[in-house]
């Protein structure tokens, strides 16, 4: 046997040892906590008899409703004619809520704790089936009412989860990370082809 | 300073511009590459320092600018970058970092306690990555440009063996 062959025998064996160890450490598909299904906390209020009653009955309070509109997410157009782009309104009849229970499977996700789902279907121009928007937990008293978006969590947790300032650089570098590996690898493939190509004749 | 005998009549604006010109230029670049909290990135900087040496090479030739950047540095550029970056992946991986998002996972550091977690992770991603893809971007440009121009010279009969 050759040396370069024990050797590369080795180095297999030891990326091979290196992939094991790193994957016990990755999230499992459907986990809350990942990029993709990680709702935002967005506020908590105090738990009322009343707002559980009217949350099982399918009704959003109005104290819940006022929190997120006071947290900037618009109530509805902005201006006469022109649609409602990011955030759809909370009028009656726009959303539904659904109780799910803790342990459940759905929409690729799996609920670790059980609670109430928004979701909207009518003033969501992307999308045809409804969509969870906001998700309502009760805990020790209180009410926490979270949002699932991309956008909310970039702009919220960006400085907390990459300590970067510019979120920028952090979607890029951060979030994208994979993105940003495969592009680099592309410019320098591009620069070898080149090599190649033109390096026939001339010396180095 | 050497001076060289050229087929084309020497620029006097010119060649002084660009000498005064090619510092700058790798000045703004390096901002923009390592300013990565407030301007640019990578690839950007990347970019315009490879812009400074095509100037350079446009005006100067090509024999003067492989002086500036040598054969040899070039080739370690091009792959140091990609090695820099990847390398910070896989300290993230190793240490369950999760600074590149490899990992969506809480941190783990051997030097946390005096680094503090933040600290590190800012310091991975604006410095190591950017610094990364700006080597390699510069450095591919300016080989590409490189043998680019050593073909037409050929061609013109300037560089016969």
């Amino acid at each position: 046997m050759k040396p370069l062959t024990i050797v590369g025998l080795l180095t297999s064996i030891l990326l091979l040892a290196v992939a094991f160890y790193a994957e016990e450490d990755l999230p499992a598909f459907g986990d809350e906590n990942s990029a993709v299904n990680k709702a935002i906390k967005l506020f908590t209020i105090d738990a009322d008899a009343n707002l559980v009653a009217a949350l099982n009955a399918g009704t959003l309070p109005e104290e819940i409703k006022n929190k997120i509109y006071d947290l900037g997410f618009i109530k509805g157009p902005t201006c006469e004619g022109c649609q409602n782009e990011n955030y759809p309104t909370l009028e009656e009849g726009n959303y539904k809520i659904e109780y799910i229970e803790e342990g459940t499977w759905l929409g690729g996700r799996l609920y670790t704790v059980g609670g109430w789902d928004v979701l909207i279907n009518n003033g969501e121009i992307f999308y045809d089936e409804p969509q969870q928007y906001y998700f309502i937990t009760e805990s020790d008293g209180k009410l926490s009412v979270s949002r699932y978006n991309w956008p909310v969590r970039v702009t919220e947790r960006t400085e907390e989860e990459t300590a970067m300032i510019n979120a920028v650089t952090s979607g890029l570098a951060d979030y994208r990370g994979y993105d940003t590996m495969g592009e680099e690898t592309v410019i320098l493939t591009g620069a070898l082809g080149v090599i190649l190509l033109m390096r026939r004749r001339g010396k180095l | 300073m050497t001076t060289q005998k050229r087929e084309y009549k020497r620029d006097v604006i010119i060649e002084v511009s660009t000498n005064l010109l090619f510092p700058l230029i790798l000045l703004f670049g390096l901002y923009v590459m390592i300013g990565t909290g407030g301007t640019g990135g990578g690839f950007q900087g990347g970019t315009i320092l490879a812009s400074a040496f095509i100037l350079y090479i446009t005006v100067f030739g090509h024999e003067k600018g492989r002086e500036k950047m040598p054969e040899s540095v070039n080739a370690f550029f091009k792959s140091f970058g990609l090695f820099l970056y990847n390398g910070a992946g896989w300290i993230c991986v190793l240490f369950s970092l999760a600074t590149i998002q490899w990992l969506n996972m809480p941190a783990f550091w051997p030097v946390t306690d005096f680094v503090g977690v933040a600290g590190s992770r800012s310091f991975l991603v604006g410095y190591m990555v950017s610094v990364g893809i700006g080597l390699t971007v510069m450095a591919s440009f300016v080989s590409q440009y490189f043998d680019l121009a050593w073909k037409e010279e050929e061609e013109m009969g300037g560089n016969e063996e």
